[in-house]
């Protein structure tokens, strides 16, 4: 099957210029993790997730949670945050986009989620332009 | 691609009840009453408008706002049912508008509707740069419903105006004062309801022959297609070519859910376009779009040979004077 037919035709997503404050807000409304930054025609330039932020915020601290077996206080990460809050999403974002295209097959996709350890993948058209974002779940379901 | 708006979605939901109260006046202490059935679905004329069209095979994109859990309810029935979605976020929580359907009286539904979530400047100028981005995309764009707190009264105006500066057709589905605003614009394509507010244009719309002339008046202000629904199975088409009367020849008997009838008539006069029909043809397949949306329980009907069923209900007379 292929990624057309069970892509997700959502268009959630926001512009380069968007702010990291933004980004967060639009994050806890939508309830997505991630999501697709977009130039002024629409064509996918990047991605953001809640990870690229508190990586950017507290570089390390990730690492850190993985490695110890405590929570050190949140201070440090809620001030750079909020410092962050009006710069641009495009100072964060991984430029290197995975992408998939409409008729890619859903074996095709598969390979490339797991490959790349990734929770979802946009779906673009000839032009770059988004058309959809496919879930891990999204596949999953697909599948059973 | 057809983009649709929606500025002030809602989760339409439905209740069917054997009786309501003949009074709500009556002096008791509460008034219970017992839903034989109920259902929910994303609603808003530009979401009903690309839920059909999504359904019929045309590309669609619906955009506007959405907020909190309702919104995803919302947003969750839109993209199950094929559509695609590109809404700004925005805080609060989508509208939910509540319909009552008794047995025996289903063409006059009691309806609920809340007055939704209000809009903040700054989600105003992130819809604007999206509706501008994908204006890009379109062939036509339908601008549906009521405006949401925040928004400025001329909205649709500046939306048509964008829309024309694409070379996008540009359908308002609305009335009253959006309507008005809106005209200024050249709109392609408007379909006013005189049964909610009997204007248009401006002008005063309560007899056929006020009609008419708010219709051609519209035509003047560069409108190709002018459809005023005035009554619950008539509407009158005006356009440059000729004035025609088109009748619902259906008993009001037949019906079971009007909501969301008369977005059916939008998207199937849209759906009939894209597939390049003359416009009366268009109009005719929209009416029986909107006769079997009528017709049945849920809100719009999505089976394309049942709508072509209705299409021998549908009476077209050319009119004088048009």
């Amino acid at each position: 099957m292929k990624a057309r037919e069970f892509m997700r035709r959502d268009l959630t997503s926001v512009e380069r210029d968007a702010t990291v404050g933004e980004v967060i807000y639009l994050m806890e409304q939508s309830g997505l993790s991630s999501l697709p930054v977009l130039d002024d025609e629409g064509v996918l330039v990047g991605v953001i997730s809640e990870k690229d932020l508190i990586r950017a915020a507290l570089p390390g601290y990730l690492e850190m949670l993985h490695s110890a077996s405590f929570l050190p206080n949140l201070n440090q990460l809620s001030r750079r945050l909020k410092e962050m809050a009006g710069e641009p999403v495009s100072k964060y974002m991984h430029s290197d986009v995975i992408s998939v295209h409409p008729d890619d097959e859903d074996l095709q996709i598969a390979d490339t989620l797991i490959r790349h350890e990734l929770k979802q993948v946009p779906v673009v058209d000839g032009e770059g332009h988004l058309v959809g974002v496919i879930r891990r779940i999204d596949l999953l379901y697909h599948l059973v | 691609m057809i983009l649709t708006v929606t500025l002030n979605p809602t989760l339409d939901k439905f209740y069917w009840v054997d009786r309501l109260p003949l009074s709500l006046e009556r002096a008791q202490e509460e008034i219970l009453i017992r839903a034989r059935k109920s259902a929910s679905s994303a609603g808003g004329k530009g979401i009903n408008v690309s839920v059909f069209l999504a359904c019929m095979g045309v590309e669609t994109v619906a955009m506007g706002f959405l907020a909190g859990h309702t919104g995803q309810i919302v947003l969750r029935d839109l993209l199950a049912r094929g559509a695609t979605a590109n809404f700004v976020w925005i805080e609060g929580e989508t509208r939910t508008n509540v319909t009552i359907i008794e047995k025996g009286k289903e063409y006059h539904p009691v309806k609920v509707h809340e007055q939704g979530p209000p809009v903040p400047p700054r989600a105003v100028d992130v819809f604007l740069r999206k509706y501008r981005r994908m204006l890009k995309r379109a062939d036509y764009v339908v601008l549906g419903g009521a405006l949401p707190p925040g928004i400025p009264a001329d909205f649709y105006g500046e939306l048509v105006r964008l829309a024309g500066e694409q070379g996008v057709r540009a359908v308002v589905h609305a009335g009253g004062k959006a309507l008005e605003v809106a005209l200024d614009a050249g709109p392609y394509f408007i379909k006013p309801d005189v049964r909610e507010v009997p204007q248009v244009a401006g002008l005063p719309a309560k007899s056929e022959q006020e009609i008419i002339r708010a219709g051609q008046h519209a035509l003047e202000k560069g409108v190709e297609i002018c459809l005023i629904s005035h009554d619950v199975t008539g509407d009158l088409l005006i356009t440059p070519d000729g004035l025609w009367d088109l009748q619902a020849r259906v008993p009001l008997s037949e019906f079971k859910n009007l909501v969301g009838a008369d977005d059916a008539l939008v998207a199937g006069v849209l759906y009939r376009l894209v597939a390049g029909d003359h416009v009366l043809d268009a109009v005719r397949f929209g009416m029986a779009a909107a006769i079997a949306s009528a017709e049945i329980e849920p809100k719009l009907c999505l089976s394309k040979p049942a709508i072509e069923l209705e299409m021998k209900q549908v009476e077209v007379v050319r009119k004088e004077g048009g």
